[in-house]
């Protein structure tokens, strides 16, 4: 499976592809509960660069890419941003954070995807999701 | 997702349906300002119809939950499915917000 969408610097943009990327997914070895970890760390990172990445300039775009392999889910998403230091996000499980209205996108990402990792700054996060019985 | 309000006793159920998530959080965060401006000050979120959340649904609950506590209110949650209890359990939102298994678990003694 192989998706690739550039989507605009709009919220609005999400369902439907969150809807298009879950149809496809239900061809996959795929559990409710995987599909479901999967639909908010895509969604998780779509309003990341939407929000944090592109800070919803319209004349900017998000690319996202899918990939299976039949073993296991690759999601690269990309904003056209100026970065940011990832390595130095606060910790929203910190008690002085916990009132915080943001800063959980990427620890949900974390805890429910095998693997992720940030490229060109911050620009673009791509987050592995290994298939029922061989991840979490 | 759809928001039904019942009130039982002195206690605000607020059931909410479907999905809290960045579309409809507005939603839920208009809903939950007519309450405060209501005066109700004991609230209880209904989960047991919903589906999903993400950190924007979070991020409106906690929202509301400081706005009812300024005005000397309190906010209850119930009826969560495991995967919705696991994302307050990751955040550790649970050792902010008073989270009951039923509803009727919730009411009592609130």
């Amino acid at each position: 499976m192989n998706i690739h969408e550039k989507l605009p610097t709009d919220l609005k943009a999400i369902p439907a592809l969150i809807r298009d990327v879950a149809a496809k997914l239900r061809e996959l070895p795929i559990d409710k509960g995987q599909l479901h970890d999967v639909r908010l760390c895509l969604e998780e990172a779509l309003v990341n660069a939407i929000k944090h990445g592109n800070k919803f300039n319209p004349n900017l775009f998000v690319e996202v890419d899918i990939e299976s392999d039949g073993n296991s889910l690759s999601i690269s998403v990309a904003d056209q941003g100026e970065g940011f230091d990832f390595q130095g996000i606060p910790d929203p499980r910190n008690p002085d954070n916990l009132h915080k209205l943001s800063g959980r996108g990427i620890l949900l990402i974390r805890s429910h995807m095998d693997s992720v990792d940030f490229f060109d700054s911050g620009r673009t996060i791509k987050m592995t999701k290994l298939f029922k019985g061989r991840g979490k | 997702m759809k928001i039904a309000e019942v009130k039982s006793g002195d206690v605000l159920i607020c059931a909410l349906e479907g999905e809290v998530d960045i579309n409809t959080s507005p939603v839920l965060r208009k809903s939950f300002e007519e309450i405060i401006k209501k005066n109700e000050k004991k609230v209880l979120v209904e989960f047991s119809q919903v589906s999903y959340i993400d950190s924007s649904g979070l991020a409106t609950l906690i929202e509301m939950f400081q706005r009812l506590k300024k005005i000397g209110g309190v906010m209850r949650f119930s009826g969560m499915n495991q995967k919705i209890k696991n994302t307050f359990e990751i955040t550790k939102l649970h050792k902010l917000f008073e989270i009951f298994e039923t509803k009727e678990t919730a009411l009592k003694g609130y």
